[in-house]
């Protein structure tokens, strides 16, 4: 009778059934355990989870080493995103969370972010006065401030000097019938809504905490959209989407941010050139707010004062295109870095109409699917 | 005696096991856990919050209401005007002929393999798989290369001589949205079509033009018959995820085409909207229940299944 040790087996040098099983169950143990050791974080050190923009990625290792943490970094494509992903429970997984200005006051309705810990954020004191003023205003309720500024930058007019040497600096160009099918308008409905309207003279809308169009407005705004939908090549959002059409010549025209354009001069496109339309220019900064749910928030906050540190804000500019909001980081970054993405003209901030919610947004993404439904 | 010990063990368990039902549970339960918890639990979720409101906190207020829906239709015109009904319409006309072409093209090309079989199959299935190796992204942001006034096929075509300035056909639009949903979801098409003309008797096919039966109809009166299970299960595989799609036409469409998928997804994303993100997308779930219940009206499962 073969014996159980070599049972199942031919010449009873190969696996039997039982060493199989144990090997298999011990290499899944050693599996789990390896697994786990992955999804708790390592060592003591505390883990703080990022939501945020792809480049913030880039200065992980500095900070980790700086700070003593670690950090996981997820990265986004949109505000809009960021502040659904939240509001649908993932609050609880991120510790911090850094969208677009206008989604700061989004977050602190719906409860979800924690007041700033201002000692844990010296760098903030460096900033430029207007987004502390911008900081004290939008992300601040009943006397906390819950969000703290870190780039910005400003939308306008694109174009193609090859095709439109001497362009008109206003947003009418967007409605020029010399250009038709090379144009592009912002798709999302509070840029293109915004520009059209400050296109047509509603500036007023934009002086309250928030902007605030009536009804009539907003309709001539929506027709004025409408018109221009048949000189469109389209409607892009997002900065690599704009940068390949307007490469690939699909577009000689179009509403934009400045980084978008930057980055193209930084790759040696220097074709392409911007102007801030009269009307007005529409500015974003970056709010990064730490959730509600943090269980390391004291942490959270010392993380984003490195983003906004001289060194890493300095470089954080430089991989995104867009000036950092302490002027302080213009010492890390040299003089051509400074002119495009580094030192502002001050008086230049005091023209801008920053990004703010809205006061009937219901009624501006109504107003936008009818556009694009036209 | 550990032999003993193994013994015993497996004596209980071939007892624990031994009733239908618990050998039910051990195969059938953990799927329908999985079911449960990642499709029927999501499913009420979502039709529940189609009756609810969302207040300005962004929290769901749990006061059933009909309001969301009548709010689909809401505008200053009559109903067949408002976006919601505008985009409703366009996303069927799209996924509609998106499943007509993808059946008119994948037809010949599975009759072809069930003829031909062999070697000729396996590479026909492997050219046409191939792409699906890679990202979806990938491959839609390929086709946002090919298209736009200035892509690839304009580009060409100009520099061909063949015409002077781009064809608005090959910019960024419904036609692109077509050709992209067209490349994604030919293979379930294709692969369906097959499963049913495989088992086709073709000696029916040579019998009936024997008899005298012209080409146009022996497919007709004996092969789409034989093989409507094929036609209908490729056609659901196909028009279900158009209706819904949202990459594709923001990619290919360039923003000038909005599907009832980037409607919700919009909605959703600025306002946190999803009581009626919930109630539009009942109008897809119900759709597709529509389009199932029909199928089965001519098709049992079995033969969907290709059994």
């Amino acid at each position: 009778m073969p014996s159980h040790d070599t049972e199942g087996t031919s010449d009873g040098t190969s696996t039997n059934r039982r060493t199989f099983m144990k090997a298999a169950g011990a290499a899944g143990v050693a599996g789990l355990s390896a697994a786990a050791g992955c999804l708790g974080g390592g060592g003591g050190k505390p883990t703080i989870n990022i939501y945020t923009w792809e480049e913030y990625a880039n200065f992980k290792d500095q900070i980790e080493n700086s700070l003593d943490v670690k950090l996981e970094i997820t990265k986004g494509t949109s505000s809009a995103k960021m502040f659904s992903a939240f509001n649908s429970g993932q609050d609880a997984q991120y510790d911090i969370v850094i969208p677009n200005n206008n989604y700061i006051p989004k977050l602190l309705d719906a409860d979800l972010i924690a007041p700033v810990q201002k000692d844990a954020v010296p760098n903030f004191d460096s900033m430029y006065g207007k987004f502390k003023e911008f900081a004290n205003s939008q992300f601040s309720k009943g006397g906390e401030m819950y969000g703290i500024p870190i780039r910005f930058g400003w939308y306008g007019i694109s174009y193609d000097t090859r095709a439109i040497p001497d362009p008109k600096h206003s947003y009418s160009e967007l409605w020029n019938e010399k250009y038709k099918g090379n144009i592009v308008q912002y798709d999302n409905h509070f840029k293109a809504i915004s520009g059209t309207a400050l296109y047509l003279g509603f500036t007023d809308a934009f002086e309250g905490d928030k902007v605030s169009l009536t009804t009539d407005q907003l309709k001539q705004c929506k027709q004025k959209l409408i018109e221009e939908k048949p000189l469109l090549e389209g409607y892009i959002a997002a900065d690599p989407t704009y940068i390949k059409s307007f490469e690939q010549g699909n577009h000689t025209i179009g509403f934009s941010g400045r980084n978008e354009i930057v980055e193209m001069w930084s790759n040696g496109d220097d074709w392409v050139d911007y102007f801030v339309p009269d009307e007005g220019s529409l500015a974003w900064f970056e709010g990064a707010a730490v959730s509600k749910k943090s269980d390391n928030k004291e942490m959270a906050w010392k993380v984003i004062n490195e983003y906004i540190s001289p060194k890493i804000g300095a470089s954080l500019a430089k991989a995104g295109y867009s000036p950092s909001c302490n002027p302080k980081t213009q010492q890390n970054l040299s003089d051509a870095e400074n002119k495009l993405y580094g030192a502002v003209d001050p008086s230049r901030l005091d023209g801008f109409i920053p990004f703010k919610a809205i006061e009937n947004e219901d009624a501006w993404v109504s107003a936008w699917e009818d556009v694009k439904t036209a | 005696m550990s032999t003993g010990h193994t013994s015993e063990t497996r004596r209980q368990l071939i007892r624990a096991f031994s009733s239908t039902r618990r050998r039910l549970g051990l195969t059938v339960g953990p799927s329908l856990v999985w079911l449960m918890l990642l499709l029927l639990a999501p499913l009420s979720f979502m039709i529940a919050v189609s009756f609810l409101k969302v207040n300005d906190a962004y929290q769901i207020v749990y006061e059933p209401t009909l309001a969301n829906y009548g709010n689909l239709f809401a505008g200053s015109g009559p109903f067949w005007q408002s976006s919601f009904f505008q985009s409703l319409v366009l996303s069927y006309e799209l996924a509609f002929v998106t499943t007509i072409v993808c059946l008119a093209l994948a037809f010949p090309l599975a009759y072809l393999l069930a003829r031909r079989g062999g070697r000729t199959f396996k590479v026909v299935i492997f050219l046409v798989l191939l792409p699906f190796f890679t990202m979806y992204l990938v491959r839609a942001y390929s086709w946002f290369l090919m298209f736009g006034s200035n892509g690839v096929i304009n580009s060409t075509l100009m520099t061909l001589g063949i015409v002077s300035e781009p064809v608005k056909l090959f910019g960024f639009g419904k036609f692109a949205i077509i050709v992209g949903l067209t490349h994604a979801y030919f293979p379930y098409m294709l692969l369906s079509l097959y499963a049913s003309l495989d088992g086709l008797d073709f000696s029916l096919v040579e019998a009936a033009r024997d008899l005298g039966a012209s080409r146009i109809e022996t497919l007709r009166d004996i092969i789409v018959p034989l093989v409507l299970p094929g036609i209908i299960s490729g056609s659901l595989f196909v028009f279900v995820p158009s209706l819904g799609a949202f990459i594709t036409p923001r990619f290919l469409g360039q923003g000038k085409v909005l599907m009832i998928g980037q409607l919700i997804e919009n909605r959703i994303d600025s306002l946190y909207a999803i009581n009626y993100g919930g109630a539009a997308s009942m109008f897809i779930v119900v759709s597709i229940v529509i389009a199932f219940a029909l199928a089965f009206r001519y098709v049992s499962i079995e033969d969907l299944g290709g059994i």
